[in-house]
């Protein structure tokens, strides 16, 4: 049974509405998901469960609030229940491992959304190439910042670097070195840590930059942290749109409805965009497809290709980003 | 022997078994009517019972069990077992402090201090990408892993070496305590964010994996697995094997038993009590309150550290973040749920056995209700808030009896 995620029906309510087939063999699925603090997250669960939900299927949902014990015991008391299979987004990369691994013990079937196992090979494994996406999207701004520079100066590039527990993190960090790597010469890189917390990110980043006053190019881990990077930025006179005098040009990672907003503002100039419909189409078609065949162990990544949503590129490509689907739809009005 | 007094409107019990006698004793509440005061005998019975909570634990899951039909499955039950043990290694501590009517913040952070510095020194492998940047890389950690990988009895040297390093920090919490005469709840709640800081400074808020198979068989390891049913095939199914007899069971159950002796059966444990029903007559009487007090910091730290080791076995992983978010809810939730008074001079280790079989019965039961985890943890802050009214209730009528 294989099912479209990206449908008209999708982009208004973020499901399949009534474009799905009745399944032929209604299955408990136990989603885990470790919180849905980000916009990704968000739209992520709703297209899941609205999906499985509308095609027959029973959810049973699990939220670990970032406690990654109580994923795993969670998970094990989903099985107890007999559940079919496990969609699972995890704390981190290493408990994934161990919550993946425990699971094909007990001969259920995991599906890993978006936040990879430390170990890939075990369980599907739906995973966006976090580096290729971040340095196409940190590329965008550093052509941009040096033709704007004069010749020789050095440049001053923050990076907001996520959880490095997380293969995600890690992967966005090594996307932007590689960009900068370029020009190594003509960048001091300055690293902020935020733990994928936004009060640990306000702390750090105002330290940074009341420390480096001059910034010129900015790299978020995650779009979810913009309204935090502008907090910090809009009282120093730093959150200039595109075109004026004290632009710092900025990017980020997952292609959210802020994003959207920022970049057609003129705020923010670039975003790599994770493409949310495939990955919860492709995590959904496997695992069911494991659970009609009986496939208690399948062992599969499935990579997400991705893009940069770039002030250039808006025009042609906007409607690719999940992010601007939603705020076509009023996201930001709700 | 039946004891009356004023119970402020609860039942009246009568031939409490343990209930200390009073000079308040009074005629019965209602000689007219002996069918009714047999019944409030046997409510006040229970009530005051060593077993209340155990009986408690029964009533709650036969009044599910129609309902819930999951919840009596031998897997689901191997699910609460498993999940009780690290939990009341920790909420053993627990008791000893709130018996001296004192309370232990920093297990939390304990328990993560432990979890990262066991992972560093036992961790058969390192990725650089990832721990390269850290302040320990190169120091305790290479790729080749921490300094005890592949040492012969190297993860038994590694646990000594935490413990060790635990008992430590309950000694200096003992020593503020008891020597500068701070407040525990001050003293430890600084050791809380300290130590969660400098764990999370240590790995830079990164994980630990690849740990030695026998260090991961300590939280995961099973002894006894039982499987329920007919056998078609020559192969059982994976699913249907429960672990019943696990190695985290054994360490629990070792602890506990330990901490019943010593809190219950010793010279120690009557100090313990004396302190906390009334510390300045228990000085006036010759107890060491300071050597007590300390004692009671480093037997809670140590056992927080024990806790913290299986927690870690059983996520494979050191975590600089174990024991943080509602972990200590849950440890002071299940202690008090038991019965140990948070004002002193009441505890007994078979009641935490009962109170973290409740707390992990209820955390279980709202699972398979299919209850958010926001729901999970307001219905667990509102039977905490529903233990401690039992607690005042459960004191008013002992008083009451005298």
């Amino acid at each position: 049974m294989r099912y479209s995620i990206r449908t008209a029906a999708a982009v208004a309510a973020l499901s399949l509405g009534g474009a799905f087939a009745a399944p032929a063999q209604a299955a408990t699925i136990c989603f885990a998901f470790q919180d849905l603090e980000t916009e990704f997250w968000v739209a992520g669960h709703l297209a899941i469960t609205s999906t499985l939900t509308e095609a027959g299927h029973t959810v049973l949902e699990r939220n670990a609030n970032e406690d990654a014990n109580r994923q795993f015991e969670q998970v094990n008391d989903c099985i107890a229940q007999g559940v079919d299979g496990v969609i699972l987004i995890p704390q981190d990369g290493e408990s994934a491992t161990t919550i993946v691994a425990n699971a094909q013990e007990n001969d259920v079937p995991v599906a890993v959304f978006n936040r990879p196992p430390s170990d890939l090979s075990r369980g599907i494994v739906v995973v966006a190439d976090n580096a290729v996406i971040a340095e196409q999207a940190v590329d965008h701004i550093v052509e941009k910042a040096l033709a704007e520079a004069e010749e020789g100066a050095t440049l001053n590039a923050v990076i907001v670097v996520g959880d490095l527990g997380d293969p995600n993190a890690v992967g966005r960090r090594a996307g932007f070195n590689s960009a900068i790597e370029k020009h190594a010469d003509r960048f001091n890189v300055i690293e902020v840590a935020s733990n994928w917390d936004a009060a640990t990110a306000l702390s750090n980043l105002e330290a940074a930059v009341t420390a480096n006053p001059q910034i010129d190019l900015l790299f978020t881990s995650s779009d979810f942290l913009f309204p935090t990077i502008r907090s910090v930025l809009e009282p120093r006179g730093m959150w200039v749109p595109r075109g004026e005098e004290g632009h710092v040009w900025m990017a980020g990672l997952d292609g959210d409805a802020t994003a959207c907003s920022l970049i057609k503002e003129g705020y923010v100039d670039a975003t790599g965009v994770q493409d949310l419909y495939f990955e919860a189409e492709s995590a959904l078609n496997a695992i069911l497809k494991a659970v009609e065949e009986g496939n208690t162990d399948p062992n599969e990544v499935i990579e997400d290709p991705g893009f940069a949503l770039t002030s250039d590129n808006l025009a042609e490509r906007e409607m690719d980003m999940w992010g601007c689907v939603l705020l076509a739809e009023g996201f930001l009005d709700q | 022997m039946t004891y009356f007094g004023s119970t402020g409107g609860l039942p009246r019990p009568a031939a409490v078994k343990g209930a200390p006698a009073g000079p308040d004793a009074v005629a019965p509440a209602d000689p007219g009517k002996p069918g009714s005061r047999r019944q409030s005998d046997r409510l006040g019975a229970i009530l005051l019972s060593d077993y209340f909570v155990l009986y408690l634990s029964l009533f709650y899951v036969a009044v599910l069990i129609p309902f819930l039909p999951t919840l009596a499955t031998p897997a689901n039950m191997s699910n609460v077992l498993s999940n009780m043990w690290p939990l009341l290694v920790v909420a053993v501590g627990q008791t000893f402090v709130l018996t001296i009517a004192g309370i232990d913040l920093s297990q939390g952070s304990v328990a993560g201090l432990t979890s990262i510095l066991i992972a560093m020194l036992l961790a058969t492998a390192a990725p650089a990408q990832v721990l390269g940047h850290t302040p320990i890389w190169g120091l305790m950690l290479t790729e080749a892993g921490g300094p005890l990988a592949g040492v012969a009895y190297g993860t038994w040297l590694g646990i000594g070496i935490v413990l060790a390093v635990a008992a430590l920090i309950g000694l200096a919490n003992g020593l503020a305590v008891a020597v500068l005469k701070m407040p525990a709840f001050m003293v430890t709640l600084v050791a809380l964010i300290a130590l969660s800081a400098f764990a999370i400074w240590l790995t830079q808020s990164n994980n630990i994996r690849e740990l030695p198979a026998d260090f991961v068989a300590l939280g995961k390891g099973t002894i006894v697995s039982l499987f329920f049913g007919d056998q078609h095939s020559a192969q059982l199914p994976r699913r249907e094997v429960h672990a019943f007899v696990t190695w985290p069971m054994i360490v629990a159950v070792s602890v506990a038993v330990v901490a019943h002796v010593l809190l219950g059966h010793t010279v120690f444990g009557r100090r313990v009590f004396a302190i906390g029903l009334n510390r300045r007559a228990a000085e006036i009487s010759g107890v060491p309150v300071v050597r007590i007090v300390v004692l009671v910091f480093v037997i809670s730290a140590v056992c927080a550290a024990i806790g913290g080791l299986l927690y870690t076995a059983r996520l494979e992983t050191g975590r600089p973040t174990l024991g943080g978010g509602n972990f200590l809810l849950d440890v002071i939730g299940a202690t008090v749920i038991g019965g140990t008074s948070l004002f002193g001079g009441k505890a007994k280790i078979l009641w935490t056995v009962w109170g973290v079989l409740f707390f992990v019965l209820l955390g279980n039961t709202l699972n398979l209700m299919n209850l958010s985890a926001f729901h999970i943890d307001m219905v667990k802050g509102g039977v905490i808030i529903a233990a401690a009214f039992l607690d005042v209730a459960r004191q008013r009528l002992r008083r009451g009896m005298g």
